[in-house]
């Protein structure tokens, strides 16, 4: 079954060195869809991410920073990036090298045709 | 968090578990409801009886599972207005083992299960051998197990109850 998700997460997953994006919903850490690399585990992704993003949004609004509109997550081997619209987080793991300005951009377009 | 088992190898992988998942409780239980390990219950719930019903519920959706698509349910999970619990099954060299745990707005299901999923590999490879298979405890054998284990106890060839009151007693062959 075709997923309404497919083409905001395929154009994510084209942009260079983008090895998975998700749509996860941030109060379960479930994936509501997703576009994987061979060997990245979805879940796994989607419920730290997702529980990560819950908690930047909640240290944001206990810091009286207002609400969360971008997620970075810089590691040692790939990084996360992350926006959320209501209930959903919109996530890529891109590699280390991978150009996060135009990730940035692409997520933010993403989260537009999200409704 | 108080964590309590009645075998030492599950108390690692057991704190662990609940501390990753950031679960409020979590039992660890044969599927005949007898409980192995508990951590985070607070007296305002009865382990004995959450691990019935918990068993109960597990054995319930197995058979469901078994009637829709010919295989036991391997989880389950059910959210409250404010807490949630998961119920799954682990299998270990000791046999299966169930799994109850509650969490709240602290964590989510796909934290649980992505953790439950590291549980169980944990206990898998920590597990002791069962040297022999355990035998289901039969009313028969009641009384002349309790005596065996009385003497055992309280010491003496002596029998400690009853006397000779063992009619009908069948015992249980050797291993």
């Amino acid at each position: 079954m075709n997923s309404p998700f497919e083409p905001v997460l395929d154009g994510l997953t084209r942009q260079r060195g983008v090895r998975a994006s998700l749509i996860v919903s941030e109060k379960d850490g479930l994936v509501v869809d997703s576009k994987v690399r061979f060997g990245e585990q979805g879940d796994r992704l989607a419920a730290l991410a997702a529980s990560i993003f819950r908690k930047a949004r909640l240290s944001a609004r206990a810091a009286h920073l207002g609400a969360v509109s971008f997620l970075q997550l810089d590691a040692e081997r790939g990084r996360i990036c992350a926006v959320r619209r209501d209930d959903l987080v919109l996530v890529v793991v891109a590699d280390a090298a991978a150009n996060v300005g135009l990730i940035r951009v692409e997520l933010l377009k993403a989260l537009e045709q999200i409704q | 968090m108080i964590i309590s088992t009645a075998e030492p190898w599950i108390e690692a992988p057991l704190r662990r578990y609940v501390d990753d998942a950031r679960a409020r409780m979590a039992l660890l239980l044969h599927p005949s409801g007898q409980v192995l390990a508990q951590a985070g219950f607070t007296r305002a719930v009865d382990v004995a009886s959450a691990c019935a019903l918990a068993a109960a519920a597990f054995a319930t959706a197995g058979e469901l599972g078994r009637q829709l698509e010919g295989r036991a349910f391997g989880g389950m999970h059910h959210a409250g207005i404010e807490k949630q619990f998961y119920l799954a099954h682990a299998h270990t060299a000791r046999g299966a083992f169930i799994c109850f745990t509650v969490f709240d707005s602290e964590s989510s299901l796909g934290l649980v299960r992505m953790y439950f999923g590291d549980l169980c590999t944990e206990l898998a490879a920590t597990a002791p051998r069962l040297e022999s298979p355990r035998q289901p405890m039969l009313a028969v054998d009641f009384e002349s197990e309790l005596n065996a284990n009385l003497n055992a106890l309280f010491g003496g060839g002596r029998s400690a109850v009853g006397g000779g009151g063992t009619t009908g007693e069948r015992s249980r062959p050797e291993q």
